[in-house]
């Protein structure tokens, strides 16, 4: 190693160098942002009125008909999911339509609550949010889950095995599962797997084709308003500001695709929809979601630590540069 | 050989950066795969893992995803360090060569007591092997890894088969390493191999050991590559 020179030692560093950052941080970064303007949704509580003297809202109806051939058809010896005793069959409540399910994408809440001294009746139309950054999508272990280039949040339900982590992370636990049916009944049905997560896609084919929503052509009060997603947070404040109302959807979660307008603060609609919820004979059964005010999204812990994996081939680099070089000048034996 | 290599019939075969290296990859590969296979695939909670002592934690996909990232800081920083270390040094043993998949077949005979076992260089024919599927199941986990923690940052999102298919070959990174770890940890059910584990933790073997079954580099003196 004595004839080893500086110049040699630098230029073997940088090969390697080269090597292993086109091998560790390469070229992943393929298209990016889109060129496609992101659709969104304005639900107008002032307006909504939950279709008095329907029994069915008419929004729920027409997602419940625009999406009917996509709903779930489980076998009918439906196995437990192994070793639990256990499965989530919706099967044979496809008429509920008071929550979300496998087989009720969109549904109405409806809260009487106390704000200003005055008391408010409000119908509240749920579903997907269609977050910018989508918990539910970037944990999903098979990318079975994914957020658009215009804007909703589609789950394939061709792929997906039911592990329900998207509902775990999905702040308003949004998607439902049903078992029996999917990829999971081909492989090893009841040993792995659990089926298939439903949920609102935003009439994606629909958006797709250049029409609206099936909820938002269906609603006769204009209370859901669909177009370009800035134009409809535009519109979500505007009309926060003209009735002295609350916006809800663009930051929680690190903000949604849904902007909400209600007459009154949104914590005291989740505080009224909690108590409906703990007052349920299962509260702890997904479906009925809550309005929680300004949660971070889940991915912004981890977030926050992916400099650290920027930082670990250049600390990897430069401590390796300088163990060769030591061993190398010394003549050392440190292989 | 030189007298300080073979002091109290031992012999030096691997170095700190070696040490270094294989240790922050085992622990950051048995962290990672534990995170993964439990946390990222929700196996935890569905196959009731998280109800045994101590591991509640896997069924908390907040912490499995941050930890999942911090090992995976560690797995890149030692993989960086490693290519480094021996881009540099041109130290390029563990690499496969020319028979060595015929020489693999006839040390795995020769284990079995079926001909004789052939001369073997500082590191196995078979080993040499396993340091290539190892380090390739490695690099496919790290380079798709680093394209989903990409897509999970708020500003990007890559196309929908694109992230299919990265996800894809991330699961398949993740079945060829268990195999590959298993294949490295079983080769230790024979007994002719076991004179290789203090090698790993203290970086030295056993003299005679390594004159008997490594002879080429025992005999080759130890100059450098020893």
């Amino acid at each position: 190693m004595s004839d080893f020179s500086r110049r040699e030692f630098l230029k073997r560093s940088a090969a390697a160098g080269v090597a292993s950052g086109v091998a560790l941080t390469g070229f992943g970064r393929n298209a990016v942002a889109s060129d496609v303007a992101q659709v969104g949704t304005m639900i107008d509580l002032t307006r909504c009125d939950g279709c008095k003297g329907l029994d069915t809202p008419a929004c729920v109806t027409a997602c419940r008909e625009e999406n009917k051939d996509r709903f779930p058809d489980p076998v009918k010896d439906i196995p437990d999911n192994w070793p639990q005793k256990k499965k989530e069959d919706w099967s044979d409540k496809k008429d509920l339509t008071t929550r979300l399910t496998p087989y009720n994408w969109t549904f109405v809440q409806n809260v009487n609550v106390e704000h200003g001294g005055k008391r408010y009746d409000l119908s509240v139309p749920r579903r997907c949010m269609h977050c910018d950054n989508p918990p539910c999508a970037n944990v999903c272990p098979l990318s079975a889950n994914h957020k658009m280039p215009e804007g909703p949040v589609v789950i394939d339900s061709d792929i997906c095995l039911g592990g329900a982590k998207c509902r775990s992370v999905c702040p308003w636990g949004i998607p439902a599962r049903q078992a029996g049916v999917g990829l999971y009944m081909k492989i090893i049905p009841g040993i792995a797997g659990g089926g298939v997560m439903y949920k609102c896609d935003l009439c994606y084919s629909r958006v797709k084709s250049g029409q609206t929503p099936a909820c938002v052509e269906a609603c006769p009060r204009n209370a859901i308003v669909f177009g370009e997603k800035e134009k409809m947070r535009a519109l979500a404040y505007k009309r926060a500001a003209e009735t002295n109302g609350y916006v809800y959807g663009d930051k929680e979660n690190g903000g949604t695709s849904t902007f909400y307008v209600s007459p009154v603060p949104f914590e005291k609609i989740n505080a009224e929809l909690m108590k409906q919820k703990a007052a349920q004979s299962h509260p702890k059964t997904p479906g009925f979601p809550g309005m929680p005010v300004d949660m971070e999204n889940f991915t912004d812990t981890a977030n926050g630590i992916a400099w650290s994996m920027a930082i670990a081939p250049i600390a990897g680099i430069a401590a390796a540069a300088g163990a060769a070089y030591k061993t190398m000048k010394g003549g050392k034996n440190n292989d | 050989m030189t007298k300080e290599k073979a002091i109290k019939n031992k012999i030096k075969r691997h170095g700190l950066s070696v040490l270094f290296v294989h240790c922050t990859v085992a622990i950051s590969t048995f962290v990672l795969i534990l995170t993964g296979l439990f946390g990222q695939f929700p196996m935890a909670g569905r196959y009731m893992i998280n109800r045994l002592p101590g591991l509640s934690w896997l069924s908390d996909f907040s912490v499995t995803l941050s930890v999942h990232y911090w090992a995976a800081a560690v797995l890149i920083l030692a993989i960086t360090y490693h290519i480094v270390f021996h881009g540099i040094r041109r130290d390029f043993d563990m690499l496969p060569r020319k028979g060595d998949m015929k020489g693999s077949v006839k040390l795995i005979m020769a284990t079995f007591g079926y001909g004789k076992e052939p001369e073997n260089d500082k590191y196995l024919p078979e080993q040499r092997l396993a340091y290539v599927f190892i380090g390739f199941s490695l690099l496919i986990l790290v380079f798709t890894g680093a394209i989903k923690v990409l897509d999970n940052l708020p500003d990007i999102n890559f196309s929908r088969v694109f992230m299919l298919w990265t996800s894809l070959l991330h699961n398949l990174g993740t079945i060829l390493i268990i195999i590959g770890i298993i294949i490295h940890l079983g080769a230790f059910i024979f007994k002719e191999n076991w004179p290789l584990l203090p090698g790993i933790f203290t970086g030295k073997i056993d003299l005679e050991y390594a004159k008997r079954r490594h002879s080429i580099w025992y005999n080759r003196g130890f100059v450098r590559k020893s």
